[in-house]
Order: structure tokens, then sequence, then C-alpha cells
């Protein structure tokens, strides 16, 4: 039974393939996200803040399913490095920017009480913790030996997808979440995301430079109409020079300006 | 104390690379160190006639005498081995130094003449390089030319109906200048094996 996106090498159609495996981990999560922000009092009520979190939820299932999965699991690397950019960078900010402030606040008072899983979740989410483990998972996910061992198979195209989600809202915890409130400010996390462009904009880089193609799953894989093996990784190179590092740019110019207009404002 | 810091620094970057590659080096080669798979005993070079895109005939043992020469029988409408093998090949001849590159042939022989037109034949290769040369012939011909290789002969499968598929071998057979087949490549053979293995089967057997 096929219930997740990986290498089949099988010739590419625009046949439908259903993956009960993305809609489950997909309901499971528009389940909790749910739970997260209904009922909420009306000082708490927030649409615009809800919808960008349910808009996480839908990029999410769109970057897993049919056709976007199916083709970045076992045909083109360009889109395999389009998903890892948005399930990493894009779809993590928005789950947390999702969250309303009211359950923050919860999960500060309960930070402040103690006990194993809120010290868990402080080590886990301290800038250091978080940004080495981001950057190390990053960097084995796309050693070649271990992106054609796992595309070729349907756990273990699970576990790249699924890392790539848990360790980008790991990554981005410091920098979205308020809690735990966290020292360095808005400079710490401006400094924190520029740091973290290092591995991935050396992954785009040798993407680019590579002589041949670096990853046998796709250079293998049938051929989809008028896209060579090197054309297509000189696509996911570039998209991950290129567009990852204009997302993190992005997103320190978003703090530098609010930290500008919070300097302004202080007496 | 900061500088031995950032030396430590340094020296974790300078794993990224290295993990990398690490993760691409993992080939293991034959006794004579082709990445391919290595005859045991060598082959002859087979003797067939077949006809090329020009309509022309083509002796296959003389016109590619004193080069390597890589023969894959295949049909352009394969969804898979066929248009890999001859892309892989395409992108690392044209990589290759052209003292190297001058001196391959690439022979594809179709096993679906049939629908393989020599107009057919002939675009769907120059899309991948304009100088592989095709050859097709009737079907005893062909099946003529795979036994005499040493191949499989293909089959259709006639379940299909007008789009059916064709059962054929999958390896690129290889012989070098001297007309001896050494190596054969299956499915599955990647540029960088192209690459490491062409200039040394231009080498063998009296190449220059």
């Amino acid at each position: 039974m096929t219930w997740w996106c990986s290498a089949t090498g099988e010739a590419w159609t625009w046949t439908w393939r259903t993956y009960p495996g993305v809609w489950l981990l997909v309901a499971l999560l528009a389940l909790g996200y749910w739970r997260l922000t209904r009922r909420r009092p009306a000082e708490d009520r927030d649409p615009g803040r809800a919808w960008v979190g349910w808009i996480g939820v839908l990029v999410i299932w769109v970057m897993l399913d049919w056709p976007v999965g199916t083709l970045g699991a076992g045909y083109l690397v360009s889109v395999h490095a389009a998903q890892f950019l948005i399930l990493a960078f894009i779809t993590p900010p928005l789950l947390l920017l999702g969250v309303p402030a009211g359950r923050w606040a919860g999960l500060a008072r309960r930070l402040d009480r103690g006990g194993a899983l809120p010290a868990i979740l402080k080590v886990a989410t301290h800038p250091v913790v978080a940004g080495v483990t981001f950057n190390l998972v990053v960097l084995v996910t796309h050693v070649p030996s271990v992106v054609d061992r796992l595309m070729a198979q349907q756990l273990g195209a699970f576990a790249v997808d699924f890392a790539w989600i848990l360790v980008g809202i790991l990554f981005w915890w410091p920098v979205v979440a308020p809690v735990p409130p966290r020292r360095g400010g808005i400079p710490g996390s401006i400094l924190y995301l520029f740091l973290a462009t290092v591995i991935h904009t050396a992954l785009g880089m040798w993407l680019l430079l590579s002589r041949y193609p670096v990853y046998g799953v796709y250079e293998l894989a049938p051929p989809i109409e008028g896209r060579s093996a090197m054309a297509d990784q000189a696509m996911a190179g570039g998209l991950m020079e290129l567009v990852g590092g204009m997302l993190i740019i992005g997103a320190i110019a978003v703090l530098f300006f609010r930290w500008a207009a919070m300097e302004e404002q202080r007496p | 104390m900061r500088q031995r810091r950032t030396e430590k620094w340094i020296g974790a970057l300078a794993l990224v690379p290295a993990l990398l590659a690490l993760g691409c080096a993992d080939r293991t080669l034959s006794r004579s160190g082709y990445a391919g798979v290595e005859l045991d005993p060598p082959a002859p070079k087979p003797e067939f006639v077949l006809t090329d895109t020009q309509g022309a005939p083509f002796d296959f043992r003389a016109r590619t005498a004193g080069y390597v020469t890589l023969l894959f029988f295949g049909y352009t409408h394969c969804p898979d081995v066929c248009p890999v093998h001859m892309a892989n090949l395409g992108a690392v001849l044209n990589r290759l130094p052209d003292e190297i590159s001058r001196q391959v042939r690439v022979v594809f022989v179709t096993t679906d003449p049939a629908r393989d037109t020599p107009e057919r034949l002939s675009t769907w290769l120059a899309q991948f390089d304009a100088d592989f040369i095709g050859l097709t012939g009737s079907p005893q011909e062909v099946e003529r030319a795979q036994v005499a290789a040493g191949v499989a002969p293909a089959r259709p499968d006639s379940t299909g109906g007008a789009d059916y598929a064709v059962g054929h071998a999958a390896q690129v057979m290889a012989y070098t200048p001297d007309g001896v087949g050494r190596v054969v490549y299956p499915s599955g053979t990647r540029q960088v094996d192209w690459a490491h293995d062409i200039p040394l089967l231009a080498r063998a057997g009296g190449g220059s």
C-alpha cells in the first residue's frame, strides 16, 4: 500500500495518486490547530492570526501531497529543494504565528511551574540547541547516500518530510514564539537567523557547483520531458541559494524594522 | 581563547563538504578499476549490418573500429531506462575533454523498428547528443544483432495495445578501441561512473 510519496522508478504521469499517510498527518495537524484556536475568549480572538496558521496547515498539505510531494520524492530535486524551503522556512513561522496570544501566555505559566516537559521544551528551543539541531538535520538530510536510501522508501521519505517540519518549528521558535523569554532580543534573533544561513547556503553552492548529479534517486528517475538531471540540480541549488537566502533576509528585514520602530518609541 | 573558538567553528564548517563528499563516495570498482561490471572473459565486438537514420547501411564492426563503442538496444517510447542511459551519456560526453569524447561512438539500436522510424530515432537521439548513432532494421535483423551482442532479444508486451512497452536488455555494452567488449553498464549507472570509466576505456586496448 502506498501511504507516503517516495521514489518508485515508475514513469511520471499526471494521474492522481492518493497518500493516506499525508492526509492523516495533515488531519492531525489541523485537529491540533483547531483545538488550539477554538473557544478563545473575546480578547484572544484574532481572525487574521488564525488564518495565518490555517494557511500554514494548507501549505504543508500542498507540499506533501500529489503532485508536489510525488515529484519532490522521486522525480525532480528542484521540487525537493522547494519542498525543503517551504516546509522548513515558511510553514513553521506561519504555524507559530497562528497560535493565539492567550495560548502562549498559558504555555508561559506552565513553563514557570516547572516539570520535565517544560524543561525539555526550554532546552530544545534554546537558540543554540535549536540552531545546531536544525542545521545538523538539514545537513544529514542532504547527504547523497542518505537521500538516495531514504527517498526510495515510504518510511524514509516520511522521516525526511516530518524532520524538516519538526526542526523548522524548532528553528523558528526562538525568533517567533514569545516564550520562553530570550535575553538577546531582536538583535539576537537577527544574528541567529544570519548564522542559520550558513549550511543551506553551502548546500546550495555545492549543488550549483557539482560537476555531475549528486543524488542518484533524481538522476536515475524516469525523466520528465525537457528537464535534464543537471539543469534540475542547478535549479535546486539556485532555489537554495536565492530563495532560501531571500527568505532569511526577508525575516531579518522584518525583525530589523520592528526593532527600529521599538527603538524610536523608546523615551 | 577566542581565536581557538573561531578555529573550532571553521573546522566544524569544513566538515560540511567532507560529509557531503563522503556521502557521494559509495562506489565499488572492478578488478581493473572500472565502475561498470567487468566481463570475464572479455567478449568480441559483434558483427552486424543495420540501417542508420539516413537510410544507409551501417556495418557496426567496421564503422566503429578504433573507437570506444557504447552499444545499447532500446526504443524511443521507453519511459525510463533508455532516456536515462542516453541522457547520462550525452551529459558526460559533453563535459569530458574533447580528446576523450572524440574517441567515443554511442550506438543505439532500436528494438521497436515498427514505431521508431529513422526520423523519430534521429530526432529522439539528437536531444541527447547529435553525434549519437541510431540504427534500425527489420525485426529479424535487430534480433540477430542482439544475439550477436550476447543480449537477450527484446520482446514487445502484447497486452499494452498501441502504446505497448518493449522488454529489452537494460545494459550498455562497452567495447574498447581494440574491438573487445570489456565492461557492461547496467541500468542505474550514474554520470559519475561514466565520467570515471570512459577515459579508462579509451586508454584500454591500445587507445591513446
